[in-house]
């Protein structure tokens, strides 16, 4: 693949004859997992020195992270594109022409096709799920609620990094369509991890469907595609793209048309505008879920296919006919840069503050890969060098971004998820006396419901009346849920509103009728109202604070990684997001339809500072909002590992950027230093001299001011506002000493109050996530639910109608027959006389 | 010699008798004696055709038409006493278990 004619080379290479097993490795450990879990389930052994099946996990994605590792490093050690051919064959599909010409033969087969793209992809999914694993085992392992069943955890957990890495190794976009389903159904399971909660339940439903939706397009995509090529090889596909000859046949609208679908399923895989509501949501999975879906691997899923368009667009017989679709992959991406990072300025849930800030940064990477697309479709980069660099850089930028954030996301969802575990057992310490028995038996909407009849003076009986909308004497969930919405008490999603009816539902009919609701309320009134203490939220930033002194790990790594994320200089994600962001303006100087993304990623750079300082501050700096806060213990050494290293891997950054990772794209020996034409102080002196002192004046300006907005202006408004100086006596290392004197100054001199601001509509529309579940679900109710019902009108009106009375009909003519039947002998006889006498008039008259 | 029109006349309407009265009556003997009538308006009818015609072949009829009318009336008989072993009559009017 790529431009030049050379890289066409197939090498064999030891480690690129193992990567199958990078992939059948973790594919055989979900079943064995899965059923010595359920053999030895409880059994000591199995729980403590297996950690039901953690350990066994562990050790195939080590394994595999060794494989891969090996494949990387017979990559960058010279090969620029290694392709395996399909050693197994799965089916064979013939095309006949007539019964004896068979005109073509195609067989479907499995091979591993490893280039740039793969390798930076299989690096960091085995990477990262090695990392989360362990966290895993330290996170899941410890939670009471899980006992008895991680082993189901691990083993959907393995299947899952089967089905990425096969997904990335894969050498046709069948296979690809094949691993990428595979994930979709994995991180169904593992968002309901927790199916038992309704939210946990609905959620894995919503990111299943949303996604779905993207992939119906996909896969008509990838129909079309075949229809064009003949196979869905990428070496077919490829090497069709370069020869002139069949390019002339093939028609450039209907391929970008194609391309576009394709695209689709990677806006709902990666959660962008306008298929990303399925991501917030699914944070209801356990944590090292979040960190392994929602950060490592499964929406990095959408940008990989993005990424291996590029052979389409950097094709020369296609030169300029892809522009529009690079502009709407760019567009899609500032709109969600912006809108994500807006949303994520009022979330106080630590997890949905981390989703939203993936969403995002995700969309940064798809700006990033429009640019690129853009690039290499309209300069003339296979004869013009200087073209050819610019091209490579600006697709280097974007992997390289997705490198950074996946490093840096993986290890803020696993130190949240430090914080989460470590709060909540703290929570579990200091109150593990607590009753939730009332509670539960109690919900809060139920005693608002009794106040508001108390306050309004109205029976039982006149309410019931009143919500009774269709007059049957007994309510159900919908007009339940109207009459709390009409009380004004909560305005309840339907899965909430099924326990609080349940709860008054006493014959389990699931619909209430008057003596219910009088019974349950007056089992409300003889109780004493002395329980109302509100659910503890271990996720919460309102209950966190000051956690800086007692978790120093977690939360060195937490700001690292936030830095990482917001493009702080010389960290990892600063490197990337410079460029993507220099690539944006680069391609808007030439377009002007670019000046939109362009704008959105500059203007998300100071939203990423502010937002991610926000978190930090409120979660570590400050003093402690609640007691639990106040008595969080450092966390355990499973935990602790993974965030050390990734701190380092983020901290890192510089030296990546110094080895090319900024060159990496689909063009074999660019990077300077794999081909050995620059050393490695080299390479990072010139980052540093394109990244700070640009020769180009323009480049200079825009990354000083992408600069001050992400590193300055952002954090700066955080600093003002959250935060402050942790309690006396607190002890934090020493790292932290001038961040947190910085938000002491900065908030002493300059607090304002922005309460004004927090309470203005637009505040409340981005806390609603921009009403864009409350859309989708009108538009649900109304078009699908209303067609729905009419297709079910139609079912028991028309074609249950036509059945019904063709039995109708049989019916009523044998009833008619059966009288013939009187069980007198004489009128048989007379029958049989009769008959005689037809029969004979019959011969005698055609006689 | 008697014309065999006259015979053979004679025979319809015995054959009329039987069948009017296995239309009518009630008791399951008497039907038996109807159709016994019948019958033998047909051995008479194929006596009839035989001195007609010349053929000897009638005749051999009217001999087998008499086994098989003895035969029916012993298995008759026998069906009419299982009957009144189980409704304890032979009127044909209780015996409707076949009706709709």
């Amino acid at each position: 693949m790529g431009g030049t004619s050379s890289s066409e080379i197939i090498v064999q290479s030891t480690a690129a004859e193992y990567a199958p097993l990078i992939l059948l490795l973790p594919m055989l450990a979900f079943p064995v997992i899965l059923f010595l879990g359920k053999v030895f389930n409880g059994n000591p052994f199995w729980k403590n020195n297996l950690k039901e099946g953690g350990l066994i996990a562990l050790t195939v994605m080590g394994a595999s992270l060794i494989l891969a590792l090996a494949v990387a490093r017979d990559f960058i050690g010279g090969f620029s594109s290694m392709e395996e051919l399909s050693e197994w064959v799965w089916f064979t599909s013939a095309t006949w022409e007539s019964t004896t010409m068979m005109t073509k033969e195609i067989s479907f087969g499995f091979g591993v096709h490893i280039d740039h793209i793969t390798v930076m992809l299989l690096f960091i999914a085995a990477f990262l799920c090695f990392l989360i694993n362990t966290f895993a085992i330290g996170y899941m392992n410890t939670d009471p609620i899980n006992d008895n069943r991680n082993h189901r955890f691990y083993a959907e957990f393995v299947l899952f990094c089967s089905g990425m890495l096969g997904m990335v190794l894969a050498d046709s976009f069948l296979w690809l369509f094949i691993f990428w389903e595979l994930m979709g159904l994995c991180s169904y399971l593992l968002i309901g991890f927790y199916y038992e909660r309704p939210s946990a339940a609905y959620a894995a439903k919503k990111a299943f469907l949303t996604t779905r939706v993207g992939d119906v397009f996909l896969m008509v995509g990838l129909a079309m595609l075949w229809g064009m090529f003949g196979s869905l090889d990428y070496d077919v596909i490829f090497n069709a793209l370069e020869d002139e000859n069949f390019m002339a046949g093939i028609s450039s609208s209907t391929l970008q048309w194609t391309l576009g679908l394709m695209f689709i399923g990677a806006v709902g895989k990666s959660a962008q505008f306008p298929l990303h509501v399925w991501l917030p949501d699914a944070m209801e999975g356990p944590t090292p879920v979040s960190a392994l879906i929602h950060a490592a691997t499964m929406v990095n899923a959408g940008l990989y296919l993005v990424a291996r368009m590029f052979p389409f667009f950097g094709a020369e017989a296609l030169h300029g006919d892809l522009v529009d679709l690079a502009f709407i992959i760019a567009a899609i991406g500032g709109i969600t840069a912006v809108m994500a990072a807006a949303i994520a300025f009022v979330q106080n849930d630590l997890k949905k503050v981390l989703a939203y800030s993936t969403m995002s940064q995700l969309a940064y990477i798809f700006t990033g890969l429009g640019c690129a697309l853009w690039l290499a479709n309209s300069l003339d980069w296979h004869h013009d060098s200087k073209a050819h660099g610019i091209v490579i850089v600006a697709f280097g930028a974007a992997l390289f971004h997705l490198f950074n954030h996946a490093m840096a996301k993986g290890m803020l969802f696993m130190a949240s998820g430090a914080v989460i575990h470590e709060v909540h057992h703290a929570h579990h310490h200091l109150h593990h006396h607590d009753d939730h028995q009332h509670e539960s038996k109690h919900p809060k909407e139920l005693v608002m419901l009794n106040d508001y009849l108390e306050q309004t003076g109205q029976t039982v009986y006149e309410f019931f009346k009143s919500i009774d909308l269709d007059g049957s004497g007994e309510i159900d969930m919908y007009e339940f849920q109207t009459a709390l919405k009409n009380a004004e008490i909560a305005d309840l999603p339907p899965w909430e509103t099924e326990p609080l009816l349940a709860a008054i539902d006493l014959d389990g009919n699931e619909k209430i009728n008057v003596p219910e609701l009088e019974i349950t309320l007056g089992n409300l009134k003889m109780d004493d109202h002395d329980h109302h203490e509100e659910e503890f939220d271990a996720q919460s930033m309102e209950n966190m604070g000051g956690l800086a002194s007692k978790m120093p790990i977690t939360a060195t790594a937490m700001l690292v990684g936030s830095l990482s994320i917001m493009g702080f200089p010389l960290i990892g994600g600063f490197w990337s997001k410079e460029g993507i962001i220099a690539n944006a303006w680069r391609v808007a100087l030439e377009d002007p339809r670019f000046f939109f993304p362009a704008a959105c990623v500059l203007l998300g750079a100071g939203m990423t500072g502010f937002y991610m300082s926000r978190m930090w501050l409120k979660t570590f700096a400050g003093s402690p909002k609640t007691e639990v806060a106040a008595h969080v213990a450092p966390t355990n050494t499973w935990i602790k590992t993974p965030l050390f290293l990734l701190t380092f891997v983020s901290l890192a950054g510089i030296i990546f950027a110094g080895m090319g990772f900024t060159h990496w794209a689909p063009d074999e020996g660019y990077a300077p230093f794999f081909d050995g034409k620059k050393g490695l102080m080299e390479g990072i002196l010139y980052e540093m001299e394109h990244a700070f002192a640009n020769h180009d004046s323009f480049f200079f300006i825009l990354s000083y001011v992408a600069l001050i907005l992400g590193a300055i202006i952002g954090p700066g408004l955080a600093l003002s506002l959250y935060g402050g100086s942790l309690d006396e006596g607190e002890q934090a290392k020493p790292w932290f000493g001038p961040i947190l004197a910085l938000n002491a100054a900065i908030k002493g001199r300059y607090h304002w109050d922005n309460s004004a601001l927090a309470q203005s509509s637009l505040a409340t529309a981005l806390s609603n996530r921009l009403y864009f579940d409350h859309y989708y679900d009108m538009a649900m109710l109304k078009i699908v639910a209303a067609f729905s019902f009419k297709a079910a009108e139609a079912d028991s009106g028309v074609i249950d109608g036509a059945i019904k009375s063709i039995e109708r009909g049989s019916q009523n003519l044998s009833t008619r027959v059966r009288a013939l039947t009187t069980g007198s002998a004489r009128d048989y006889i007379l029958m049989a006389a009769v008959g005689t006498l037809a029969l004979f008039g019959l011969i005698w008259g055609v006689a | 010699m008697i014309d065999p029109a006259w015979v053979s006349g004679l025979s319809a309407l015995l054959f009329v008798i039987g069948l009017a009265g296995a239309f009518t009556r009630k008791n399951a003997i008497i039907v038996l004696m109807c159709i016994e009538l019948m019958l033998n308006a047909a051995n008479m009818q194929f006596a009839a055709a035989a001195v007609h015609h010349g053929d000897s072949t009638g005749w051999v009829y009217t001999l087998f038409a008499i086994a098989i009318a003895a035969s029916e009336v012993a298995i008759g008989l026998a069906i009419f006493l299982a009957m009144y072993g189980q409704h304890e009559s032979i009127t044909l009017d209780d015996v409707n278990v076949l009706k709709n």
